[in-house]
């Protein structure tokens, strides 16, 4: 168990950086889809429920091996040789396009929930419509979408697991390999588990932790 | 594109379609079973019956399923005394894992959906229960979970949905439901673009046809259908436009 | 005590306190109803009236203090030295009590997801057991007694204030109650609805029902009452039959409580 040890720490950091690189590149491609799903034109708007809700009626798994599985077919043929496509790439691209559809819906339901009042009240006070959405709506928007990106934080987190079945050494790929080597499948998926616990907990300190901090008073 | 071999796999993979429902309704009745009576202990302002349901549902929210399935499926047969149990004979089975794995991991998902629903019953609409006489187990069979279940519908869909996806697990551990016999067509026609898609089209079915029927269920549960925000979607484009 | 209150019938409660979040809401508070008797009970907001109302049939446990209801004494257990919370000793006691005791509620309180009809006659079927058609039967009777035999199959979301009152008082007289119980039934409502839950409970009056009145409605009180209570600050300060309570009070804040009302 000793040698794995290190091997988990390694799991954990690639883990990690997983979730933060899909998570900020999602988010990045939420906020546009949303963005581009509240606007006037019909086809952007229309296009872009498509895509979410195709993404949020198909299980991870299957768009994470089309992905890795149809990345590879494409590149290969590119290259006119069999290429593999990098699992942390695959996984980066297939969680990020996950991630963007979901965070594209809580942020569109946020900004949906701001009283039209305030918008109305912001344009009679001739702000630009730039300002606007800057100052008015997209902090307000934030604040209210916090609680449902807490959730879809941690289900990120969980998500990353997947990205082992197409050959990532993040935690759940380490705990494989440990309880395969030395035939103690209990023990060393134990302890993933309390790595992904740790982590799962860790986002929701951390999102506690803002969500007190741009609570509006009285609310 | 290869449309006809787009169009075949789909009808191959549709083969996998009774173990991918049997998986989700299983799990989802054993969950709602469960989810219910921990719902009620979750919800009780007495800690000692709170906070053990609290640990459960945590523990299971807060890993992956994947390894949940994995601990299950590989890990138990590592103590020597499940190995020689009767249980065995379900445990070292795959579907029985899936099962057991889902269904615990749903009624995780469940039990905090119900207390969120139970605890927003008004407090009115028990004292009028109390008021007539009925007794507690009466109380929380008519009058508590009817209301709770009714304002917790749309959540309760979302986590049916969300299990439906979660079965495509099973095919890690063997099982050739829609996912597992999908990789196993890409295996040996190394073809993912066309089996994938269609494996995620008919996945799409399936939850659509779930969508539209707890639409149909609120619907019938709370009368008319409830007004959209249509007001401020409206003064919303009007920023949009300007911009 | 030897003494048997209010033997066999009515309503009868010693010393009653009870202390919410801080506050001394019930300070040891004797009231006695006996069979046939209109009680109205007034008196300011947060002067402890609604909590006088629960506390006869437990849906809140007095901290101290007798209850007697039809002669039977209720088995509680006062709160104790120690801090332990008062509590109801026999629960079976209680939902018998209950079910004999009709409540209305001031925000009605009807259960959303059961029609009219079933609102009424839920308590029938599984707190006495009736069966469903038979209790239906029973339903159609009192909903007809409020004027509503045509809202049966309505939900409480498709009706006004009025009719779910009149719904929520057909409820209560689906359990054939001795003694029924109202908190503030009118204060929830639009003035143009008063009229006719008022008028329900005139006629409900007239039948010669038990019945304790917790009102803001002066005029009604005065009119149907067989006697009147004024609380103050949790406990009874004046007690007389209308005629005196109204045009002749002894007690300045009564006198003070009726002026700002009038
Ligand atoms: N659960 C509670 N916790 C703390 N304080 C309470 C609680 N319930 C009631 N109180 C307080 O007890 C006092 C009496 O309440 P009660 O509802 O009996 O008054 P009331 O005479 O019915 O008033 P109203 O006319 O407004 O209905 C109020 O000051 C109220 O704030
Ligand atoms: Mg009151």
């Amino acid at each position: 168990m000793d040698g794995f040890v290190v091997q988990f720490v390694n799991g954990l950091k690639t883990t990690v950086l997983l979730a933060l690189v899909s998570g900020s590149l999602g988010m990045a491609l939420g906020l546009l889809a949303a963005a581009g799903r509240l606007s006037r034109w019909r086809a952007v708007s229309a296009g872009i429920g498509f895509y979410t809700t195709i993404i949020r009626g198909v299980p991870e798994l299957i768009i994470i091996l089309l992905i890795y599985f149809g990345g590879t077919v494409a590149i290969s043929a590119f290259f006119g040789r069999y290429v593999e496509v990098n699992a942390f790439l695959a996984g980066v691209v297939s969680l990020t396009v996950v991630f963007g559809a979901y965070t594209a819906e809580i942020f569109r339901g946020a900004v949906l929930s701001i009283p039209a009042g305030q918008i109305e009240a912001a344009r009679s006070l001739g702000l630009h419509p730039w300002q606007t959405w800057l100052l008015v709506i997209l902090p307000q928007m934030l604040r209210i979408a916090l609680p449902a990106l807490a959730n879809q934080w941690i289900s990120l987190v969980k998500e990353t697991s997947l990205i082992s079945i197409v050959g990532l050494t993040d935690i759940m790929r380490v705990a494989a390999i440990g309880a395969g080597s030395l035939r103690a499948p209990l023990t060393f998926y134990l302890a993933a588990s309390a790595l992904y616990l740790a982590l799962t907990s860790l986002a929701l300190v951390i999102f506690n932790l803002l969500e007190r901090r741009f609570a509006v008073p009285g609310r | 594109m290869d449309i006809t071999l787009l169009l075949t796999s789909t009808v191959t993979l549709a083969s996998g379609i009774p173990l991918t429902l049997l998986l989700t309704f299983a799990s989802l009745l054993a969950g709602f079973v469960l989810a219910v009576p921990l719902s009620f202990m979750r919800a009780s302002s007495r800690k000692w019956l709170s906070l053990p349901v609290l640990a459960y549902t945590y523990v299971f929210r807060g890993t992956p399923l994947l390894v949940q399935l994995f601990i299950i499926y590989y890990g138990l047969g590592q103590v020597g005394a499940i190995r020689s149990s009767v249980l065995w004979v379900l445990l070292r089975d795959p579907f029985w894992c899936c099962l057991l794995a889902f269904s615990l991991n749903g009624a995780a998902y469940t039990t905090e959906i119900f207390r969120g629903g139970i605890q927003a019953v008004a407090t009115g609409m028990i004292e009028a229960a109390q008021a007539v006489g009925m007794s507690p187990l009466q109380i929380k069979r008519r009058i508590i979970f009817p209301i709770a279940f009714r304002s917790v519908l749309p959540s309760y869909a979302n986590e049916v949905i969300s299990l439906v996806k979660a079965t495509s697990l099973a095919s890690t551990v063997t099982l050739l439901e829609i996912t597992g016999l999908s990789r196993k067509l890409v295996s040996e026609t190394f073809a993912p673009y066309e089996i994938f898609l269609a494996a995620g089209v008919l996945y799409l079915g399936l939850t659509f046809l779930l969508t539209g029927f707890f639409n149909a269920l609120e619907a019938r549960l709370n009368g008319a259908p409830r007004a959209k925000a249509h007001t401020r979607r409206v003064a919303l484009q009007q920023v949009t436009h300007e911009l | 005590m030897l003494r048997e209150p209010a033997a066999d019938h009515g309503i009868r409660a010693e010393r009653i306190q009870k202390r919410l979040g801080g506050n001394d809401v019930l300070r040891g508070v004797d009231l006695t109803v006996r069979p046939g008797e209109i009680l109205s009970i007034l008196g300011s907001s947060g002067s402890g009236k609604s909590t006088l109302l629960q506390c006869l049939n437990l849906l809140t446990v007095p901290d101290r203090g007798d209850i007697w209801v039809h002669g039977e004494k209720l088995a509680i257990r006062a709160i104790s030295q120690q801090g332990g919370q008062a509590r109801i000793l026999d629960h079976r006691q209680v939902r018998r009590v209950r079910a004999s005791m009709g409540m209305v509620f001031q925000s009605f309180n009807l259960w959303p997801h059961k029609t009219a009809l079933e609102n009424v006659t839920e308590g029938p079927v599984l707190v006495k057991g009736i069966r469903r058609n038979a209790a239906a039967d029973l339903g159609r009777h009192y909903l007809a007694k409020v004027g509503l035999s045509d809202k049966a199959d309505a939900y409480p979301r498709h009706l006004s204030g009025g009719q779910q009152q009149r719904v929520a008082i057909a409820r209560a007289l689906a359990m054939e109650p001795r003694v029924l119980l109202f908190d503030e039934p009118t204060s929830a409502l639009d003035p143009e609805l008063v009229g006719e839950v008022l008028r329900v409970m005139a006629a409900l009056a007239g039948e010669g029902r038990t019945m304790v009145i917790v009102t803001h409605e002066m005029a009604f009180a005065r009119e149907v009452s067989t006697r009147a209570a004024f609380m103050h600050r949790g406990l009874i300060e004046e007690e007389s039959p209308p005629q005196e309570f109204f045009s002749s009070p002894v007690s300045s804040r009564l006198r003070g409580f009726l002026a700002s009302h009038r």
